[in-house]
């Protein structure tokens, strides 16, 4: 068979590929007919009423010299450790804003941060490929910095997104610009399995998010710069279970359901959406038109479920944060119109493990923390 | 259960009637509040368990929370702001602000609980007012009380763990909001006003000497003091007060602004008190912050020399130099850079600090306001130094004008000779205190070439503001990171350290094993090749029949056997893809047959065809001349051999640099322009092109850099690589391509690009058989050909050769899709990696524009000075 030949067969099959693809989207359609948000409102369900008391920023972290891009709660205990530009991870007591560490890194492009389970180490990744994890019970060098105590090397690429799996202290999930995510063991420092890269069903650009299933942790779902979020069984590296379409950009960010069922995302096509992890199906978008159609509209950036679900706090690029309903798609309440809001970019924002308080990071160097106030407890 | 509850507001009780009485909380005039007084000893024993403060007692007690409700008010009240008191309570019912709304409300109802444990307990407090005395107070000293408080403000600080935080974090939201309108508030001068507010508001509610936050305790009780404004916090409140201190000993609502000055040499000085209410990690970080935060430093717009604002940079000269100025504060100051007197504004001089630092503006006649008429150095001197050039020995009469230097050797003004020697007599230096005047101290006297030495550390504080960070950009094979392998060589005083070396050297055997490898595979290549030859002209001539069965074993690529057991591994190792990880622990055993294996006549076949293995790097052969030297144990890789070295900065990662330049050894102007600018540290950072591609993801993140060194080797013209689908793609289309996505990127839209056109050696080399025309996009490119080319390249009148033109060329072409993208104007230099001096001309060209691009705005329109054509060509 000449090469020809093969080329003409191959170009062949990805039209054909393309042409299933292009009939399974129609199909979906098809199915589609309606969402969860018209569903509710024909069942009578209102709309969340929100007011600027509701939700009120309680604390701010300042201690950055830098660009905040990554936070994360631990699991027990109410502590924070954010990546920052200024190259530290900071570890913050989130009830008294005091830090309680400061980690110098070797690398200041650190993109991604993570609390293990424990509480006992932190994990973070950037533009140096490699997952550097600190202990926080270690012995400080003479300079009065924690030493690295494991890292892990293995990805041609920035990671861009870790994740310890829930209750396992040695395993860490990365996401990478190699287009690949690797499950590490953390006591050898190699690599368990490595989802996508060589094999056909892995994404085929950078991967920027990962978020492991809460109620089953062998599942985990990423998202991709080639528009799709791809839901992994840990325990089968060798193909994605599903393929989510539906973006039109980048997904930057992907964050499961608290139930575990459903998962959502954020896009650089501005839009959340909501897409249903057994069925494939897509369940709701979450896009405010824009009044001024430029070219500069606000990228999601982040997003977290409040713990019932019934909220999607959603960070963008210009530094609104808003509150989505989840049942009726409408937007509750923006933190960017509070007064002490951020002044930059969103980067990253969470959930605190109780769900009682989120925690917004952001470019302007500042971490903040919101709590529900009122008469409010949790949504 | 604090989740049940509703913390911020006592609930009316309307249950049905109790037994007891309920008590409320009323508003209480401040004429009214009790005075604390002691308690006879009897009462003390009774309280002894907990520092219990009793509320006042109303006569209309009326409605009390139920005891679930009463609870979690408490709980809550604990949290929000300090175990508080009576005192604090009443005096915050004054105070009009958010905070004292809130917080009242809360103390309130803790006092309430509290009375309720009281009574409940059935201690009834025998104090002369009655039960709403504080029994405690004045019985304990004011330290024991105050750790008391501390104690109970840490169980509190437990139970915020414990409780749902939606409560803590809420009560705490009222402090923020004082914040903000602190702020907003804030006068011009921001310290002052700050302090005065401060002030003005505790005076508004509380006594002197108390804490400004709980408004309670002694003067005498120790407390933490606000750097900006003076507000002092007791040990109880100081941490919620000041909170994270992520500048220090500063109040929350302070932080940014700049420090009194009275307590400028309390900076990074942690006090006692603080060092019992935090750990050392702690107090640790806070105090580096203190001391080297920004907003604490010297603000040098504050400081005025001979009427001039210093910049930053010269605050930095003036701090460092080897005798400064003692306790600069802000202020007006002159200074006299010849001899290095150094005075306040209008009165005589102070100290003699370290002479010719380039600072402030030109010395005033008037700036001692002397009226002696005598002159020195062009400054009308004081009488107490008329005094002392008399006691010196110095003629004074007619009113001469003296020249005097830093070494104390005077001379008249317009001559030439010295005439003498002012700190000559031994006697000065014990006559001029008498005057209060300075002498000169050893390091000031010798001369001011030190000044010149200062490459010395920078500063902390400055470091964020100093660095300049170049971003190096190139495809892969454009030579960047032999640029910065160059950069550290160039610049850093030790370029690897031990450990590096060490790395270094197990790569560059492992990259020799490979190479080895490489030609292994081609060994067994050329083998079949004659083989398969051979068995062709066999079958031609029949006649050779004798001879077939070796011909068709033995040709000048066969091995021994011994050898092909390595040769075996070799590849194997090689195919599986691990001989990272596996090298070590083979190559003691393998490295004594490397040089059998080189020397094989096999191998040297093989190498002497080395142009048909693609795979072998041009790098290769300089490594693989010396493989028996390299592969030995005690191999130590020279500096050369690191520069020629691949892999060695990591390919997939970043890799940055810091360095400053050192004096430029060869030009003469380069001293008084170039000392603050070796003050400034430069980064070159290297990114992997690699997911630069469509989707720059995290280019943002390269914001604060000055400029990009975009990098590409000038013989990529030729050059075609694979991408994924199978299309050979031109290496310079491709440059070409990344270089549009760079320049058009939102992150780098006023960036200054720098085009490094690297590997001009290659270039020279290949242009005469490989004509610049192969890459569709230079097809225009008609060289003048000079006809005695050989004998003009060292006669630079006589026309540029073949490959300067064809490098103009390149240069060219980029400029105009530069500009056509920007408008703007493209830099280009040209480099050859290996040569050092080329990499050093490139970078400081960077720099060149970097501060040329700060000028810009100052010299308006005065682009002609610089050139921007390509520097010269020097070989």
């Amino acid at each position: 068979m000449s090469v020809a030949e093969l080329k003409e067969r191959h170009a062949a099959a990805t039209a054909t590929v393309n042409d299933l693809r292009e009939r399974l989207k129609q199909k979906r359609q098809l199915l589609l007919d309606t969402d969860v948000a018209s569903y509710a409102l024909s069942h009578g369900r209102t709309p969340i009423s929100f007011s600027s008391t509701d939700l009120v920023c309680c604390r701010t972290l300042r201690g950055h010299t830098g660009k905040v891009y990554s936070l994360d709660w631990t699991p027990e205990r109410n502590r924070i450790v954010s990546a920052s530009q200024d190259g530290r991870l900071i570890v913050w007591n989130a009830l008294t804003s005091q830090k309680t560490h400061a980690i110098k890194l070797h690398c200041a492009w650190v993109m991604t941060c993570a609390f293990a389970p424990s509480g006992q180490s932190v994990a973070c990744g950037g533009l140096d490929s490699a997952c550097s994890i600190f202990n926080l019970n270690s012995q400080v060098d003479r300079d009065g910095n924690i030493p690295i105590s494991r890292i892990l090397t293995g990805h041609k690429g920035y990671v861009s997104s870790c994740q310890y799996v829930p209750d396992q202290e040695t395993r860490l999930i990365t996401s990478s610009g190699d287009q690949t995510c690797v499950l590490w063991d953390i006591t050898t420092g190699q690599r368990i399995s490595v989802f996508g890269g060589d094999f056909p069903s892995g994404h085929t650009a950078d991967v920027l998010s990962l978020s492991i299933n809460s109620a089953n942790s062998n599942m985990f779902v990423s998202g991709s710069c080639d528009a799709t979020a791809r839901l992994w069984d840990i325990r089968i590296a060798s193909r994605a279970v599903r393929t989510y379409h539906g973006h039109e950009g980048d997904v930057n960010t992907v964050k499961f359901f608290p139930d575990g069922q459903r998962f959502g995302t954020g896009s650089d096509d501005t839009t959340c959406r909501l897409f249903d992890m057994r069925t494939g199906h897509q369940l709701q978008v979450y896009s405010r038109p824009h009044e001024n159609n430029d070219n500069d509209v606000p990228t999601v950036t982040s997003i977290a479920f409040s713990i019932s679900g019934r909220l999607l706090f959603a960070g963008y690029s210009n530094g609104d944060c808003y509150v989505w309903d989840t049942l009726v798609a409408e937007v509750a309440f923006n933190l960017g119109t509070l007064q002490n809001s951020h002044e930059g970019r969103i980067s990253c924002l969470g959930l605190s493990s109780d769900g009682s308080a989120l925690c917004t990071g952001s470019w302007d160097k500042n971490l903040r923390i919101w709590a529900f106030g009122g008469h409010r407890m949790v949504i | 259960m604090a989740e049940t509850a509703d913390y911020s507001f006592a609930v009316e009780y309307h249950g049905p009637p109790l037994p007891y009485d309920i008590p409320k909380a009323i508003p209480i005039e401040i004429e009214r509040i009790p005075v604390a007084a002691v308690a006879p000893p009897s009462a003390s024993d009774a309280a002894e368990a907990l520092p219990v403060v009793h509320p006042l007692t109303s006569p209309l007690r009326k409605a009390a929370p139920t005891p679930a409700v009463e609870h979690a008010a408490a709980a809550a009240a604990a949290a929000a702001a300090s175990p508080t008191s009576v005192i604090e309570n009443h005096a915050v019912m004054d105070g009009p602000d958010a905070e004292a709304g809130s917080s009242g409300l809360l103390g309130s109802s803790s006092c309430l609980d509290r009375s309720a444990e009281l009574t409940e307990g059935g201690v009834e407090s025998s104090g002369p007012v009655g039960s709403s005395l504080p029994d405690r107070i004045s019985t304990e000293s004011a330290l024991s009380l105050e750790f008391d408080f501390r104690s109970s403000a840490s169980e509190n600080d437990d139970d915020d763990d414990d409780d749902d935080e939606g409560v803590a974090p809420h009560a705490k939201k009222a402090l923020v909001t004082f914040q903000s309108s602190a702020q907003s508030s804030g006068s011009a001068s921001p310290a002052v006003g700050l302090a005065r507010q401060r002030r003005e508001e505790f005076e508004l509610r509380g006594k002197k000497g108390a804490c400004y936050h709980c408004l309670k305790g002694s003067r005498f009780a120790e407390k933490e003091a606000c750097l900006v404004c003076d507000a002092k916090y007791c040990s109880g409140c100081v941490l919620r007060a000041m909170g994270s201190m992520p500048e220090g000993r500063k109040c929350v609502s302070c932080i940014g602004f700049p420090v009194l000055e009275s307590k400028r040499e309390r900076l990074g000085k942690c006090s006692r008190m603080l060092r019992r209410l935090l750990s050392s990690p702690e107090i640790e970080l806070a105090m580096k912050a203190e001391k080297n935060c920004e907003a604490n430093q010297l603000r040098p717009e504050d400081i005025f020399v001979n009427g001039k604002k210093l910049t930053p940079e010269e605050l930095v000269l003036l701090q460092n130099c080897s005798c400064p100025p003692p306790k600069l504060k802000p202020g007006y100051y002159w200074y006299d850079k010849v001899s290095g007197f150094w005075g306040k504004e209008g009165h005589k001089p102070h100290k003699i600090i370290t002479a010719h630092l380039n600072v402030g503006g030109s010395l005033d006649s008037r700036a001692s306001n002397g009226n002696t008429g005598i002159f020195i150095n062009g400054r009308e001197i004081t009488k107490a130094e008329l005094q002392m050039l008399k006691w010196a020995g110095v003629q004074c009469a007619g009113n001469p004008h003296f020249w005097l230097n830093a070494d104390g050797t005077y001379q008249e003004e317009g001559q030439k000779n010295i005439k003498g020697q002012i700190w000559g007599k031994p006697i000065m230096k014990l006559l001029c205190p008498v005057l209060s005047l300075p002498t000169p101290t050893k390091a000031a006297n010798s001369n001011g070439d030190e000044v010149i030495d200062m490459v010395r550390a920078i500063p902390d504080y400055l470091e964020q503001r100093t660095v300049q960070k170049m971003l190096l950009v190139g495809l892969h094979g454009s030579g960047t990171s032999t640029i910065i392998k160059q950069a550290k060589f160039l610049y850093r005083g030790v370029p690897f350290s031990n450990d590096e070396r060490q790395d270094i050297k197990v790569i560059i055997q492992s990259n020799i094993y490979s190479y080895l490898a490489i030609l292994l595979e081609g060994r067994e290549m050329f083998e079949e090749e004659s083989l398969a030859e051979r068995r062709n002209s066999c079958q031609h001539c029949p006649s050779g029949n004798y001879e077939s069965d070796d011909c068709n074993r033995v040709t000048d690529y066969s091995f021994s056997p011994r050898l092909r057991e390595l040769s075996d591994w070799l590849l194997k190792v090689m195919a599986s893809g691990n001989l990272d990880t596996s090298f070590p622990t083979y190559a003691c055993e393998y490295a004594p047959l490397v040089e059998e294996l080189w020397n094989d006549a096999a191998i040297q076949a093989t190498y002497r065809r080395r142009s048909e293995l693609l795979m072998l790097p041009i790098t290769a052969s300089y490594f693989l001349e010396r493989v028996v030297d390299i592969s030995r144990m005690e191999y130590e890789p020279s500096d050369k051999d690191i520069l020629y070295a691949d892999r060695i900065t990591s390919s997939n990662g970043i890799a940055c640099t810091d360095f400053s330049f050192g004096p430029l050894a060869c030009d003469g102007h380069a001293i008084d322009g170039d000392q603050q600018d070796m003050l400034l540290r430069y980064q070159l950072i290297r990114i992997h092109t690699k997911g630069l591609g469509q989707n720059c993801k995290w280019l943002d993140m390269f914001e604060d850099i000055k400029i990009v060194l975009f990098c590409i080797a000038l013989s990529d013209y030729d050059e075609y690589y694979e991408d994924p689908n199978g299309v050979l793609i031109n290496k310079m289309i491709e440059s070409k391509r990344l270089f549009e996505n760079l320049v058009t990127h939102p992150t780098f839209e006023e960036m200054n690009f720098l085009l490094i056109l690297n590997k001009f050696d290659l270039l020279e080399q290949k242009i005469d058989t490989s004509p610049l025309t192969i890459c569709e996009w230079f097809s225009d490119f008609n060289p003048v050909v000079s006809r005695n080319q050989p004998s003009n390249t060292r006669n630079p009148n006589s026309g540029a050769t073949m490959a300067q033109q064809a490098f103009h060329h390149i240069a060219v072409k980029f400029k105009r899709l530069f500009s056509s993208i920007t408008g703007r104007r493209l830099y280009v230099t040209w480099t050859n990696g290996l040569a050092q001096d080329t990499v050093d001309a490139a970078l400081r060209y960077g720099r060149e524009i970097l501060i040329w691009e700060e000028e810009k705005p100052i010299f308006g329109s005065s682009e002609s000075i610089y050139s921007t054509e390509p520097s010269s060509y020097s070989n």
